[in-house]
């Protein structure tokens, strides 16, 4: 499997992993907006959709979009970060329909909201005025911010919106990353 | 009193969200969460016209336990136990995706012997969840004798297994390098009697069974997957596998020392229920495969790597995906730690919930009775898909 993907559609920045080492081949960090493109971009290249999750960070909620293909090995992540203040993402519901379950499921444990899932209701908690049980308090969000292996890599989860990708391939993985951790 | 008042005062929020549209012929039914056929509190709403499912849509959540938090507030080890009893038929399955996924993280060395003993615990597993399967799905369908000779033979594999591991069902085998016990030589003669016996065993299903010219009505042509769906659906393990992509964890992202057996990989291309009932049946023969080598070559040694991770054991920062194959398809943990001893995230994707978000689609157009065929094909665990 080549490396990175020369032409994805939306600015991104795109990491190789390591996939004997954490299981991924492929990160690729894009703003929300491009989310939708880029899930139809996979789509074509016939990737088919593990899961949908999210993460609670002190920059915000990372949104993961996990991927991996029937022919081909290793496994390709979409990250997204959307703020804290107004957690909206684009569905990709209409590309991958199975996203649909797993955006309601991170809904239920983040309050990340999707825009544009058919069905947006609660799937596993109960209905309505229930707290997002996976958020994390301040100080230990404060933790992870340096913990965040590709912040640790010298790489922005956030990409500018250039329209040129220009892919930043960090070859040399550290071998344990984020040395600077302190707690 | 209008149609909106009465929808108000019938049903809960899920029937009021199920918008019974325009035609006022239609019948709003309710499956579960106790009906037999969901062998679990699922529940699916259907509209019906007639006998025919014009909607579907399944309502998750009475067994969920949201493992995922409980991952955030245990230690590393303490989480370990969590793992048997996400899904109940495929034990060994989950245990070994979640400490894959913190070897994978901690750096963690597993003994040889070890990975053999992990091999022999999972695929005896997966025999025993395909058989609970094979006689629950046959009970579904109306048949009733099948499932008593299928506990029959799962019973010996609850006696070996629980020599083990201690336990018949909640199994909690793995450890972060090893496994908890070596066999011992009742285990090793147990499962060699058993499987002499097995072998006489399949035969005899296919030529009782698999054959019945009943069986083959209420499952040829009945709920085709194809392969689009499945790569939307995200769609693994038999059900994918019944569409005739040979794609399975143990081959397209080799873990353990599965790459130095030989097995096959069984599909059928029909994409209906019979192709998902026949790659099972399959399946186990391959297990047994899998077995007898992994019995005959396992060498002497530790089952349990000496520099093991003890309780309060941190691995470091860093994220990890570890997918293995259990019985109903792929099983991912990702796993993300800040470098205590507190997982930061532990994500579960559980095969039969992306296996069953594809039965809305799939179950429109069909009759009733042929929804219960399809949802029995699709093998759900309902605790897993719920987690």
């Amino acid at each position: 499997m080549s490396a990175i993907f020369d032409d994805f559609p939306v600015p991104a920045t795109q990491v190789p992993g390591d996939f004997a080492k954490n299981g991924q081949t492929l990160s690729i960090f894009l703003e929300p907006a491009g989310i939708v493109a880029a899930a139809g971009y996979m789509k074509d290249k016939e990737y088919f959709i593990e899961d949908v999750t999210g993460l609670d960070l002190a920059e915000g909620f990372c949104v993961l979009y996990h991927f991996a293909h029937f022919e081909k090995p290793g496994r390709v992540t979409l990250r997204l970060l959307a703020s804290r203040d107004n957690p909206v993402v684009p569905s990709i519901a209409g590309v991958y329909g199975g996203a649909q379950w797993h955006e309601r499921e991170t809904r239920d444990f983040y309050g990340i909201a999707f825009e544009g899932n058919p069905n947006d209701g609660p799937l596993l908690l109960a209905d309505e005025e229930t707290t997002p049980p996976l958020l994390k308090d301040d100080a230990k969000r404060a933790v992870l911010q340096k913990a965040w292996p590709y912040a640790a890599m010298g790489v922005n989860p956030v990409p500018a919106a250039k329209p040129a990708p220009a892919a930043k391939p960090v070859a040399a993985k550290p071998a344990t990353p984020a040395p600077e951790v302190t707690k | 009193m209008s149609h909106c008042e009465a929808t108000e005062l019938t049903g809960d929020t899920y029937t009021r969200r199920f918008d019974t549209g325009p035609d006022a012929d239609t019948l709003i039914v309710n499956m579960g969460p106790q009906h037999p056929s969901t062998h679990g509190v699922l529940r699916v709403i259907v509209e019906l016209d007639g006998e025919y499912i014009l909607r579907a849509e399944p309502v998750l959540g009475y067994v969920h336990r949201m493992h995922e938090k409980m991952g955030e507030v245990k230690s590393f080890t303490q989480y370990l136990p969590n793992m048997g009893r996400v899904d109940y038929l495929h034990a060994m399955a989950w245990n070994w995706a979640y400490v894959g996924a913190v070897e994978k993280l901690g750096g963690v060395e597993v003994p040889e012997r070890a990975e053999y003993l992990r091999v022999i615990a999972t695929e005896l597993n997966r025999i025993s969840s395909h058989l609970v399967w094979w006689g629950a799905y046959l009970l579904d369908l109306g048949a009733f004798t099948p499932i008593m000779y299928a506990f029959d033979d799962r019973e010996i594999i609850l006696d070996l297994l629980q020599i083990i591991t201690g336990s018949r069902l909640t199994y909690c085998y793995f450890r972060f390098g090893g496994v908890t016990a070596d066999v011992t030589p009742a285990f090793v003669s147990g499962l060699t009697e058993f499987i002499a016996r097995f072998k006489s065993r399949l035969p005899m299903y296919t030529d009782l069974v698999t054959n019945n010219v009943i069986l083959r009505k209420r499952c040829e042509e009945i709920g085709v997957i194809d392969v689009d769906m499945a790569r939307r659906y995200g769609a693994t393990g038999p059900v994918l596998r019944g569409s005739g992509v040979a794609y399975d964890t143990r081959r397209a992202e080799p873990y353990g020392i599965y790459d130095r057996f030989d097995y096959e990989i069984p599909t059928f291309p029909e994409g209906d229920a019979m192709a998902r009932y026949m790659v099972r049946m399959r399946e186990m023969e391959e297990s047994v495969k899998i077995i007898e080598q992994a019995l005959a070559r396992m060498p002497e040694g530790e089952y349990l790597n000496a520099k093991a991770p003890k309780p309060a054991w941190k691995p470091g920062v860093g994220e990890a995906y570890f997918a293995v194959e259990g019985a109903r398809g792929k099983i991912g943990a990702y796993v993300v730690s800040d470098g205590t001893k507190t997982p930061y995230r532990v994500k579960l994707r559980a095969p039969s919930y992306c296996n069953l978000s594809l039965f809305a689609e799939l179950a429109q157009g069909v009759i009733l009775a042929d929804a219960v065929s399809i949802m029995g094909s699709l093998d759900l665990v309902i605790p897993e898909i719920d987690r």
